[in-house]
């Protein structure tokens, strides 16, 4: 059976970016969960969380986004997520107000600007 | 040869033949060798050369003191310079001095390095040459029938590795072709539930020869295939890629199965393609009418509201790629709603000891014993058919089931997270064979997975919770139940708190009922409007 969903992780300098693919729900939460924190040093300033190819998330996926964010924020780092606004995804976390607590882009860009990437 | 020399050569024999055992990597195996061999022999440079797919060409492959020779991407022509002679002539080769030789080095890093005498042996594999291993060193040499012997030996072993990692790496491509060949997903469609599984032969260097695809032909239209091509590995797999697109190429202007598999008898023998057999049906998913031919395959297998099985063999014809342009005839069969049609390959029925009845009636009992939903259907088939033997070849399974409007599911399965992606599959159809849009299907996917997560969560132990999962459809209503064992607890933690908003986001309608034998929730919404 192929994964239900794969994380890929990229460093640029110290803004670290994820994708997540596939599926996110409760049997893979807390592997990804692990991953996303092995991904974020204490030299990080910023994590981007890329969701625009997750096609399931419900509420442990949206835990595992609510638990980031506050750990991030203990580290005074930056957590933002891209997801696409008509999307399923974006369906799920308007339903929990996802915005009102973590900063969310439309595109990947904006992120990467809004977190002070270099061009 | 001296008592002590000959132990010493036997061991270094050992050191180089052991090396050879214990590596599976091809690269790191033979820089290894190299390494070894040069020790052994005091030699200052050693390469290994291998033969191109073209069978003409020797393209350097690994080497040691002439690495730019890897590096700069050396070829030769087999015939030409010293390596080239090796394999051609399928002898050792000895050069006691470049300076002095009659023979052509081609190779202008063995001057660049001054390589003075050297000694190549061929690697032949099953009577083929595969390349040429050879040696060099800088000072004039005098290679001995031992160091020859030697090196030989050494040959022989570097080339039973390199033909198994070759035969291992087609393996994977034609895995990777194969599944890449394979529909990633089968369409959804109002009043139809499609499901199918396919399972690799159990040593992986029989895979390659099986293939299903289903086809929208547009006007509620269905193209449903699946072949077996004869023969192992990448040349079965592209063998199935081409079958694949001629079908797919002509199935949009074919509208008779019997004119379909005609022509693609006519294809395989313009192609001088192998044998191969398929079936071919189109459906009309507003009259269920099937419409079925078949070129030398097992019988489709048509599984009744009632519970038994009929084949489909009235219709045949002999397997593509005979070498004659071969003519098919059609059955015309009507699906009523609850029925499901099965397409299978050979390797599901076929066992040794066994006769071809034995292995059909297994089947039939497998399938209609089997849950009606066309996912779980291929999925209990293929394990309880396959289950503790090796099948020596793949197994395709393809189900089409006709699914009347007003149909109810009624499902079991485990409590436990790893099925939560498998009841959002079965929702999903559900829904869309209902009439549901994509939107609705999403919808009840997410609640759904959050009315099942406090069972999953709190399930005391695997196999000790069960979720019964229902859906009816009413005057455009959809009516998913989902019951299970375990009291509906407080929001622990997160997670339960927000399980509740977001079920109602996406449903019409939420009813939580927690009594002491369990627990069942209601999610109701209107599906399949505008």
């Amino acid at each position: 059976m192929p994964d239900l969903a794969r994380l890929s992780v990229e460093s640029d300098g110290d803004i670290e970016l994820a994708r997540v693919a596939g599926e996110i729900d409760a049997s893979n939460v807390a592997d990804l969960s692990q991953r996303l924190l092995d991904a974020v040093s204490n030299r990080s300033r910023a994590l981007v969380l890329d969701l625009t190819e997750t096609s399931y998330i419900d509420s442990s996926g949206i835990s595992l986004i609510f638990d980031a964010a506050a750990r991030m924020r203990n580290r005074r780092q930056q957590l933002r997520l891209v997801v696409q606004p008509r999307s399923f995804v974006g369906e799920v976390l308007a339903a929990v107000s996802m915005q009102d607590s973590v900063p969310i882009d439309p595109v990947l860009g904006e992120a990467l600007r809004a977190v002070g990437a270099p061009d | 040869m001296a008592a002590d020399e000959a132990t010493t050569r036997l061991e270094d024999v050992q050191r180089v033949t052991e090396a050879a055992l214990a590596y599976l990597d091809l690269d790191d195996l033979l820089d290894a060798l190299l390494q070894r061999v040069t020790d052994i022999l005091h030699a200052d440079t050693a390469a290994v050369l291998l033969v191109e797919d073209d069978g003409r060409t020797l393209a350097a492959r690994a080497a040691k003191g002439l690495e730019e020779e890897v590096e700069r991407g050396f070829h030769l022509p087999i015939g030409r310079g010293f390596a080239g002679r090796v394999a051609a002539t399928r002898q050792p080769v000895v050069i006691p001095d470049l300076d002095d030789s009659s023979i052509e080095v081609v190779n202008p890093l063995m001057r660049e390095k001054r390589v003075r005498s050297l000694l190549g042996v061929p690697l032949i594999v099953e009577g083929k040459v595969v390349g040429v291993l050879h040696v060099g060193t800088l000072t004039p040499r005098d290679f001995q029938e031992g160091d020859v012997q030697l090196l030989q030996l050494v040959a022989d072993r570097v080339a039973l590795s390199i033909e198994r990692s070759r035969l291992a790496v087609q393996g994977q491509i034609a895995q990777t072709l194969q599944r890449s060949l394979l529909p990633r997903r089968l369409p959804q469609l109002p009043g139809v539930s499609m499901a199918a599984w396919y399972e690799p032969a159990a040593e992986e260097t029989a895979v390659g020869g099986d293939w299903y695809d289903v086809i929208e032909l547009g006007h509620r239209r269905l193209g449903l295939t699946i072949g077996d091509v004869a023969g192992h590995g990448l040349a079965a797999a592209i063998h199935m890629g081409q079958l694949r697109s001629a079908m797919r190429a002509y199935a949009l202007e074919v509208e008779s199965p019997a004119e379909m598999l005609a022509k693609l008898s006519r294809f395989s023998d313009q192609q001088q393609l192998r044998m191969a057999t398929m079936v071919y049906a189109t459906v009309n998913l507003d009259t269920w009418v099937v419409d079925c031919a078949r070129a030398g395959h097992p019988y489709p297998l048509l599984i009744r509201a009632d519970g038994s099985g009929t084949f489909l063999s009235d219709a045949g014809g002999p397997p593509l790629g005979t070498g004659a342009v071969e003519t098919y005839d059609e059955q015309r069969i009507t699906l009523a709603p609850g029925e499901t049609l099965l397409l299978y390959t050979d390797g599901l029925i076929e066992r040794r000891g066994s006769t071809l009845t034995e292995g059909e009636s297994a089947l039939v009992e497998a399938a209609t014993a089997a849950p009606d939903e066309p996912e779980l259907k291929c999925r209990s088939i293929i394990e309880r058919l396959t289950e503790g033997i090796a099948v020596p070849d793949d197994v395709a399974v393809l189900a089409v089931r006709a699914v009347g409007l007003y149909e109810e599911m009624e499902v079991h399965v485990p409590a436990e997270a790893e099925q939560l992606a498998i009841v959002r599959h079965l929702i999903r159809r559900w829904v869309s064979a209902h009439g549901g849009t994509d939107d609705d299907c999403a919808a009840f996917a997410i609640a759904v997975t959050e009315a099942c997560a406090n069972a999953v969560e709190h399930a005391y132990g695997p196999g000790d919770a069960e979720i019964r999962l229902g859906a009816v459809l009413e005057d455009g209503e959809a009516t998913v139940t989902v019951r299970d064992s375990g009291g509906w607890r407080e929001p622990r933690g997160h997670n339960r708190g927000r399980g509740i908003p977001v079920m109602k986001e996406f449903m019409d309608d939420v009813a939580i009922d927690a009594g002491d034998d369990g627990t069942t929730v209601e999610l109701r919404r209107r599906i399949g409007g505008e």
